[in-house]
């Protein structure tokens, strides 16, 4: 095998891991749903109700499903760092690192694992949204397309949750960076008001946050149809997750010294 | 031919800390090397920077005439290694935990599945391969990791601590796979462990380390045929601290009511020792002879008996957790 077919197939071996512990206890995908069940249910249907952000020509409701999807991808992933820290405590990490398969493809490898909890999340929330009746574009390329933004969505915030947890390297550290950065990624970011109604130093870190471009490429593609800033979104949120990819499998090995 | 090579290898952390300190060695191709010491004597980040997890500081490392350093990745298709910590994966079955890792070392497809299978049933794991890891016991668990080795096929495995935690009957298990590795797979093995009975039943060779310097190293038979004769302890009440004639043997290890008496011949010392002690005021309640073992190398070469050793660790980290959480 050449280098790049190694390195692919141990990123495939390395998700299948993952999603093969998945299909033995899936608890926790279930669980993972109601937070965003919530948001949907509660937040969106009462600030619907009030009409007190303008979004447009959509309700409220259809202008924060995309949000509310890729905020609930970003919570699954931020914590996959927590996932590498206590893989290192059991040592099964150090002997993954020993394996003769590159350490990126230990990366990838988690990072698409989290891609594939992010699909999970996109098709029970596309659920609650068919059952309380937001209207949305289910177009299948449509809906491909989404799948595809937010297995980058994951794999760039499990990334770069995994730079992290090199650097804090205790799951304690990990759990309050947890919560101490996926409230202000969220709330600088489009996805439960517009940019537009943004204060503009807010408007400013908002451009740095990766989370903007998964929402706006989300919103494009199953509720607005207009692909104009798709291209930028989907460029810069790859360039984000390389970045972060790159970092982390250079990093990981501080992890373990 | 030399599995590993390690010249002048050192490890040290800030401010001033020496993990290891400069400690070179070979293990010949087919051998099974034994690292020993107490807790924190440098063995696990030996073991470490030689797989590569770890870079050393200083020093070179070679594993089958392969430079570990600049040819990392080469490397390590020629290695096993089993951590410390049972580091199978709890939420996989048995089979599954082979299975990743076959692929994660690129075994041959057509190889995998027989490979899988034989190890299974080799370990005496075939009838649980479907259960998940986490309600093994310890021993199962040990046996699977050992069972990732038949799999992969390693040049070289390193085994960090094999039998820590295991019942008498689950260690024996472990060492007679660990033998079979060795002698039908032909694979040379590197273990550290601070168990003397193990190190003297597995190992071909050992080297002591205390405080992350060498301080012996060589056949558990040369070790302990290096202390000269038999070892005679004594329990007294009174004066335990009285200097020994030369001729009797002598002291090697005295604490405040026993002494221990290396001497050329046991049963015809025994007498002249209780006179000599009789003689001088003390009492002598009882006596043992015995066969210097490897834990009275270990007493000489780290000037502490390696239970001690132990205590010292753990106070140690101990301490060390308490002052984390306080500061």
């Amino acid at each position: 095998m050449n280098p790049l077919t190694r390195f692919v197939y141990s990123s495939l071996t390395v998700a299948e891991m993952e999603a093969r512990k998945i299909r033995h206890d899936s608890t926790e995908l279930w669980t993972r749903v109601v937070q965003p069940a919530l948001w949907l249910l509660i937040f969106g249907e009462v600030f619907t109700g009030i009409r007190g952000i303008n979004t447009g020509s959509f309700t409220y409701i259809q202008f924060i499903t995309p949000g509310v999807l890729a905020q609930s991808v970003l919570f699954v992933a931020i914590f996959y760092g927590i996932t590498v820290v206590w893989e290192r405590d059991a040592g099964l990490l150090s002997k993954l690192l020993s394996t003769p398969s590159p350490r990126s493809s230990i990366i990838v490898g988690k990072a698409m694992a989290a891609g594939v909890r992010g699909v999970f999340q996109a098709i029970m929330i596309f659920g609650l949204a068919l059952i309380i009746g937001v209207n949305l574009r289910f177009d299948v390329l449509d809906v491909l397309g989404v799948f595809v933004v937010i297995v980058m969505t994951a794999m760039c915030f499990s990334s770069l949750s995994m730079v992290l947890a090199s650097f804090l390297k205790t799951r304690d550290r990990m759990m309050g960076i947890g919560q101490a950065i996926t409230m202000p990624l969220f709330f600088a970011s489009n996805a439960i008001y517009p940019l537009s109604l943004m204060p503009s130093w807010l408007q400013t870190i908002s451009v740095f946050n990766p989370l903007s471009y998964g929402v706006d490429a989300v919103r494009a593609l199953i509720l607005t149809g207009e692909y104009s800033g798709l291209p930028v979104d989907v460029a810069v949120l790859g360039g984000f997750t390389v970045l972060f990819l790159t970092i982390a499998s250079i990093s990981i090995r501080g992890i373990i010294e | 031919m030399t599995a590993i090579e390690v010249v002048d290898l050192c490890k040290t952390y800030p401010p001033d800390l020496r993990a290891v300190d400069d400690v070179s060695f070979e293990v010949d191709d087919g051998e099974i090397f034994g690292l020993l010491g107490p807790n924190g004597a440098g063995k696990t980040t030996t073991i470490k920077m030689i797989i590569g997890l770890t870079r050393p500081s200083t020093g070179a490392i070679r594993i089958c005439g392969l430079d570990a350093l600049s040819s990392a990745s080469q490397v390590r298709e020629l290695l096993g290694y089993v951590p410390q910590a049972i580091s199978a994966d709890g939420d996989l079955t048995g089979y599954e935990n082979l299975l990743i890792f076959a692929k994660l070392f690129y075994v041959q497809k057509k190889d995998r599945d027989p490979r899988i299978r034989e190890a299974l049933e080799e370990m005496g794991l075939t009838d649980r391969a479907n259960d998940l890891v986490k309600h093994y016991s310890g021993g199962m668990m040990r046996r699977l990791e050992i069972a990732e080795s038949v799999v992969s096929r390693p040049r070289v495995l390193f085994l960090d601590e094999p039998s820590i935690g295991l019942d008498p009957s689950s260690k024996r298990q472990v060492w007679k796979h660990i033998r079979r590795l060795n002698e039908e797979l032909k694979m040379t093995v590197l273990i550290t462990t601070h168990d003397m009975a193990e190190a003297d039943e597995l190992c071909d060779r050992i080297a002591i380390m205390n405080q992350g310097r060498f301080v012996a190293s060589g056949t558990p038979e040369e070790l302990k045929h290096g202390l000269g004769g038999d070892m005679v302890t004594v329990k007294l009440s009174g004066k335990a601290d009285l200097p020994l004639p030369p001729d009797l043997g002598r002291s090697f290890h005295a604490s405040e009511d026993s002494v221990d008496i290396l001497t050329e011949n046991g049963e015809t010392a025994i007498p002249r020792i209780v006179a000599f002690y009789e003689q001088n005021g003390s009492h002598v309640l009882s006596m043992a002879l015995s066969k210097p073992t490897l834990d009275d190398v270990f007493l000489k070469y780290a000037k502490v008996r390696i239970e001690e050793a132990e205590r010292f660790a753990q106070a140690r980290q101990v301490r060390r957790s308490f002052m984390r959480h306080a500061g």
